[in-house]
Parts: C-alpha cells; structure tokens; sequence
C-alpha cells in the first residue's frame, strides 16, 4: 500500500515485523520519550538523571511494586476484555461505564441484599460482571439489530452510568452514617475483598485478572468460538460468507468485554474503596486507559499484562514526580503523555515507511 | 633472773605509756579527721548532684538544640491543582506563607490527588520523605488520613472538613457562613428582580449550609426575594458553572453567588454587566477575585487558612500538640478566629463602588430600627467578630421549604446540626437533591 501525502513525500507499508521486531519497537519508543521527557526535567530544574534513578529506584521497590500491582488489577481486567471486542470489530469505548455498572451491583449486594455470609462476597462478583455485561449488551444488540455505531452509543452509555452512580450516592443510597456526604455506607466486613497482607493488593481479584488474560488467550487461538470471533472482526459480510452467525458472536464478545470490566468494577468497590462514592472517585479513567493499554498490546490477551504493568506504572510513578521531585501536577501528566505519543509514533512507523523524493509510479 | 624482770617492767612501762599516748593521740587524730571526713563528703555530694543537673540541663539544651535545627517536614495533599483560583491555591498560599514565616519548617505539596491514591500519597511522603505532619485538604480523604494515623501512631495527621479524629489525628476548617449571611443582606438590598441565583458544587451539608445562610441574610432585607440554586455535581468546571450562572440569569436572577472552585460566576457576572447592558452582581468565593469583576463583584468571602496552619504547627513546635492528644482537636475558625475575612479582596470588605448604593437604601430592621444597609451589614459583622459571638445567622424561629419549624424561635442551632444540614430554609424555591 502506498499513500502520497505530496508531490515529494509519501508513506508505504513495511513487512511484518517479528516478535522481536516489535518489542524492540516499543523500547525505542521509550528510549525516545525519555529522552523528550529529560528536557522537561532539565527545564524545570531537575536534573532528569536524578529524576528517571529516582522514579525506576522507587517504582521497582517493593512497595512500589505493590501499588503498582494494586493499580493493575482494573487496568488488566477491562484491556483484556476490549481486548475480545476489539477482535470481534466492536469498537467498545464503553469499559468505564461497564465497570461502574459492575460497581454498582456489587454494591447492592454488599449492602442491600441479604444473604448468607459467606455468600456475599461470591455473589457481589457474580452481579457485578453480570451488570457491567448487561450494561455492555444494550450498544452491542443496538448495533446488530439497528446498525447503531457503537463507538457513539457506548461513550454515551459511560456518561449514563456516572449519572446513575451520582444519582444513587447523592440520593436513596446515601449513607446513613456518612453526615450527607455522597457516600454509600461501609460495606460489611463480609464483602470485603482479602489483601495481602501489609499491601492493597486484593488479591483474588488480581489472580483472576491474570487468569481471564490466560482464558481469553486460549478462547482466541484455539477455540472455534475465538476463531469466529476474529472473522466477525473482518466484517460482516466475510462472515455471513462462512456461515457464521455475526450478531451472536459480537454479542459473545461483548458480554466478556463487558464482564471483565464489571469484574474491575468490583474489585474497585468491595477491594478498595469499600464503599460506593461519586463516580469519577470510583473509576479514574481506568476504562479508558485501558483502550491505549490494549493497542499497546497488540490486541494480545497475554501482552496485555506487560502492557497493563507499564500504564499501571505511569499512573503511580506520577506521585514520585510530585512527591519526591516537587514538581506540579502537569508535569507528570507531560511525562506521561510524551512516552504514550512516542509510542505511537514509532508503531506508526514501525508499519510504515516514510519515502521522500519525487513521486513516480 | 633480775634482767628478765627489769625488761619485763621495762616492757610492761611501754606498753601501759605506749597505751596511754596511743590512746591519747589515737583519740584525738581519729575523731577530727572522722568529722572532716563528713564534712567533705557532703560537700562533695552535693557538688555532684550539682554537676549532674548542669550536665542534664546541658544535654537537654542540646538535644533542643538538634530539634531546632532539624526542620519540622510537613506534607499537604491537596484534591485540586494549586492553580484553581479557590480551594487548593488558598490552602497552598497558605503553606507557601507558612514556609515564609516558619524557617524551621519544610514543606512539600502534592496536587490533583485522587480520593483512592490518597493512601500511597501519604504512604510516600511518610516513608520516602520522612514527613512529621501530614495535612490532606479534602472530605474524601477522611477514611485514608484516619486509617494512616492507625498505621504511623508516632506522626501527626490534621483532616481539612471531616470529623474522624484520634490521638494523632485532627481536624480543622475554616467555616464561611456568617461571611455567606453578610453576602446575603448585600444580594437583598441589590436586587430588582427579587430572584436571587446560587450556583453551587456539590449537595454535601458545607454547602447547602452556606446556601442557607446566604438565603437567610437576603430574608433579613429583603423577605420577598427567592433564591435559586443550580448543582454541578462538579468542584471545578468551569463550562458548566458558567451554563449554571447563564441558566440563573435567563430566568430572571440579577444578583448571583457560588460555591465551587472558579472566577466564572464572577466572570460572567461582569460580562452582563459591562458588555450587555445587564447588571449582574456578584460574590467572589474562597480567593480575592474583585479583577475578574471590578465593576460586578460586591463582596465575597476569603479565608486564611495561614493562620490555622500557623496556629497547629507552632503547637506542635512547642510539643503541646503531640501525637497522643490530638482526639479531641477540632478547629472550627471563623469571624472570631480571623481565620475567614468579608469581601473580595483582601482588606475591601465591600466593592468601593457599591458602598455609596448600600448607604443610601435604608430598611426598618426590627433589632436596630431605621439603618442602612451598609451599616446593618458592618454591626453584624461586628457583632459575629467579638470574643463573644452576640449574633448567628442560625438562630430561630427557622422554617424550612417545606413549611416545617426546624429551629425554634430563640433557639441556635448547634455545630452538629450545622454539620449535618440537608434542607433549605423557606426564601429557597431549590430542592436539596436525594
């Protein structure tokens, strides 16, 4: 493929390029926002040695490590899950209203419903993926049944899920104990997730993140249902060519997309917060993120991990900016998006070439 | 025979002379030294007792010495960016005044914090900092700041506007709503149209309070005037506060305060009335914002945050605030205090501009008789600023919009109630949401 920008500049396709190939890619484009991202130290009177040692010293200790394993966990859970949309061609924006969908049932059960013990916690997860899928489902079906673009309907549908968050904080579920702030009551001890010890990692939720990146991996390379997900991904009429029903496998697709991200919704909920507050104390832009953290991927469910990691470690690595540094706010938000820019960059270039010289076919 | 007995006598003589002498000088050397003994003894005594105090008192000096040297470190967390002409940059002036006036203080700020990382914020600048006072500057980092004083007993943590305290953490606020109150008979006695708009951040107890006061001052003047309330749901938004403030003005309001966290109102305010002929007057909230509205803005409420600040950390300093006495420390500064101050800028209590307007319209007021508004406006600020407060805005008979007597006549209101406040009174035609 070749695209002429002008007479004298245009942009062809490269080969693939290899595994390798590709990693190497990405640490170019590090090395390269680092670079950028010295000068803005240098200029604000830091000297950008002494800030990167003491952001990587201080990031890959352990309890830096265990924030940022912390942070991982939402972060993973909906990359994976836009991951399958993403591969069955639905363009899911959505992850962060799923995911405060999830937190929502998972706070009714935690607080509303009454169960036994020991069947609260199970059953908070269990309606938390299955809202936040449910939440997922009405896009998908608009989008099978009535041709709705689903870019448009699932970034509307966030905002739907911030204002019923708002709405339930702000109004029948304020807490009685909480002098008319918009917070739901603490949920009982029952439907707390377990940390570790001395961390904030909740960790069950963390194991089943990494699990679903595993399934999800297999579901895609090895299963026939993964495979059909794939060609849906090629369009519609390729797969209406090979007999493959295409409203029910987006519909698939999505309900693990979906899923996932109610199952980080819970994780937020019943492991961190252990309430229901306003929504964007909730969710700061996880479901979000996590559509640069799966492009990052490649769209593979096991590099989602390193992926997830990594913008895990931008987040929390701004504090040490702050922190330790005393640098303001936007800088850490400039170191941020330099590296995610140039990571761009370099993937675009990565898959194409720049020609100069004069055009001739 | 006779020399044994000579020298037997002999010997016998000295020893009974030998006796005698030995006794004599015995007794007379052993006695005196044995005295002089005592005497030295405690004379020495007492000079190491002496020494030991000097060395101690020396000891401690130094070590005072030491403290002074090394500075206090003392971290704040803050919700919003420093630059947001409210909330954070007054707590921020603060601190950076603070480092002015203290130079055994160290301080290091951490902006645009989210509720759920507010425990590693404060994780890192416990342990990688070595902070000894930690403030966090927001409602929704109550549950965090209380539970890092469980986790560090030996530091110190103060919480800005909640109430969950113990031995090493206090509480502190700055409250604003006899300040909203004076507004209040201002916005009565400016407007036309008696329709009054308020346009507020969130529904939490703080706010809906000042609304109430501010409602109550305009009741005061002027009791046909209604009040309006429009919602963010947002601290700082600056689009939506000013849909907020348009939507205020289109349904007739000519007089418009606000509680969040930007000049927009105020800018707004003065876009109404220098460019499209429309008087629109304003209230500057938390930061002196008169230059956004020279020829709109009326007066305001600023706060001083600095003199809390300096207030608990001078009595850290001097170890009568430690990390075992903190349960009950709970700072609820006003008018009396110094630490919240009337207008829109600092030392102009009310717009120049606006003055001779407000010394011109008289009311009959049922306390002080015929007096303009100005002066109504300075006895009350008066009276709420003395040691003694003689005057509250909350004190009944109070309605609320429900028609329902909430505070009986006479009666104040108390700080729980305050702190607890989820209605409006009878001038507000708003709902609180639910």
């Amino acid at each position: 493929m070749k695209i002429r920008i002008t007479r004298y500049l245009r942009i062809e396709r490269r080969g693939e390029l290899g595994l390798m190939g590709r990693i190497l890619m990405k640490i170019l484009a590090i090395l390269l926002a680092l670079l950028f991202s010295a000068m803005i130290f240098a200029i604000s009177g830091v000297d950008p040695w002494y800030a990167y040692t003491l952001i990587f010293v201080k990031s890959f200790t352990y309890s830096g490590l265990t924030e940022i394993a912390t942070k991982l966990i939402p972060i993973l859970l909906c990359t994976v899950g836009l991951t399958v949309a993403f591969k069955a061609g639905v363009w899911n924006i959505g992850a962060e209203g799923q995911l405060l969908l999830g937190a929502i049932g998972a706070t009714w059960i935690a607080l509303f419903v009454d169960v036994y013990d020991q069947l609260r916690l199970p059953l908070a997860i269990l309606v938390g993926m299955v809202s936040g899928a449910s939440w997922g489902l009405i896009p998908v079906i608009l989008k099978v049944r009535l041709n709705v673009n689903e870019v448009v309907s699932t970034l509307m549908m966030n905002y739907i899920a911030s204002g019923i968050v708002d709405y339930l904080v702000y109004g029948p579920w304020k807490g009685a104990r909480e002098w008319g702030f918009p917070y739901t009551d603490k949920f009982p001890d029952t439907a707390w997730l377990p940390l570790i010890p001395g961390t904030r990692i909740h960790w069950p939720t963390l194991l089943l993140s990494v699990l679903s990146s595993i399934l999800v991996y297999i579901l895609l390379s090895r299963t026939a249902l993964g495979f059909e997900i794939k060609v849906c991904g090629q369009g519609k009429r390729v797969a209406d060519y090979l007999g493959i029903p295409y409203g029910s496998r987006l519909i698939i697709a999505m309900i693990i997309s979906g899923g996932l991200a109610g199952l980080a919704g819970v994780g937020e909920v019943c492991g961190v917060h252990r309430r229901l507050r306003y929504a964007s104390s909730i969710s700061s832009g996880y479901g979000y993120t996590a559509i640069i953290s799966a492009w990052l991927s490649g769209l593979n469910p096991i590099g989602s991990i390193p992926s997830s990691f990594f913008l895990a470690f931008l987040l929390t690595g701004r504090d040490i900016i702050q922190v330790s540094l005393g640098l303001p706010f936007a800088t850490s938000n400039i170191f941020n998006g330099s590296i995610l820019i140039s990571i761009l960059i370099v993937e675009v270039l990565g898959r194409y070439r720049i020609r100069w010289g004069r055009w001739t076919i | 025979m006779k020399l044994h007995v000579k020298m037997l006598a002999l010997a016998l003589a000295c020893l009974i002379v030998g006796g005698v002498v030995g006794y004599v000088i015995g007794s007379t050397i052993g006695v005196v030294p044995m005295v002089e003994y005592e005497r030295i003894k405690s004379a020495y005594d007492d000079l190491s007792a002496k020494y030991n105090r000097l060395i101690s008192d020396y000891n401690n000096v130094i070590a005072e010495l030491n403290a002074l040297k090394k500075p206090l470190k003392v971290g704040f967390i803050y919700v919003g960016p420093v630059l947001d002409y409210g909330w954070t940059r007054a707590h921020d002036d603060a601190r950076k005044y603070l480092e002015q006036i203290f130079p055994w203080i160290k301080t290091i700020a951490v902006e645009s914090v989210l509720e759920a990382d507010c425990p590693r914020v404060i994780d890192r600048l416990i342990l990688d900092e070595k902070c000894d006072v930690v403030f966090t500057t927001s409602f929704g980092f109550m549950d965090a700041t209380y539970e890092a004083g469980v986790k560090y007993p030996d530091k110190i943590f103060f919480h800005c506007s909640g109430y969950r305290r113990r031995a090493n953490v206090g509480t502190y606020f700055a409250e604003f709503y006899q300040l909203y109150y004076l507004n209040g008979l201002i916005a009565g006695a400016l407007t036309k149209t008696n329709k009054i708009g308020y346009v507020a951040a969130h529904p939490i107890p703080e706010v809906v309070r000042h609304i109430n006061a501010f409602a109550l001052g305009v009741k005061e003047v002027n009791p046909e005037a209604k009040v309006d309330v429009r919602w963010l749901f947002e601290w700082y938004n600056p689009s939506k506060a000013r849909e907020a403030a348009e939507a205020l003005i289109s349904w007739g309001a000519d007089v418009l305060a606000f509680t969040e966290d930007s000049p927009t109102v105020v800018e707004v305010c003065e876009e109404y009335t220098t460019k499209r002929g429309k008087p629109v007057y304003s209230f500057a909230h938390y930061s002196p914002m008169l230059k956004f509205g020279p020829n709109s803005c009326v007066s305001g409420q600023l706060v001083h945050w600095e003199v809390i600040y300096a207030d608990i950390l001078s009595k850290i300093r001097a170890g009568y605030y430690t990390n075992k006495n903190l349960e009950n420390v709970d700072y609820w500064w006003m008018l009396r205090e110094g630490a919240v101050e009337l207008g829109c800028d600092y030392g102009v209590p009310i717009n120049p501009k606006f003055i001779p307007m407000l010394k011109e319209k008289y009311i009959d007021h049922p306390e002080f008789g015929r007096i303009s508004i100005y002066d109504l406006v300075m006895k009350r600020l008066e009276q709420m600023s003395e040691d003694t407060v003689v005057f509250d805005p909350f004190t009944g008979p109070i309605y609320d919009n429900k028609g329902r007597l909430r505070v009986e006549p006479g009666r104040r209101m108390t700080h729980d109630e305050l702190w607890t406040i989820d209605w409006f009174v009878d001038n507000i035609i708003a709902e609180v949401p639910r």
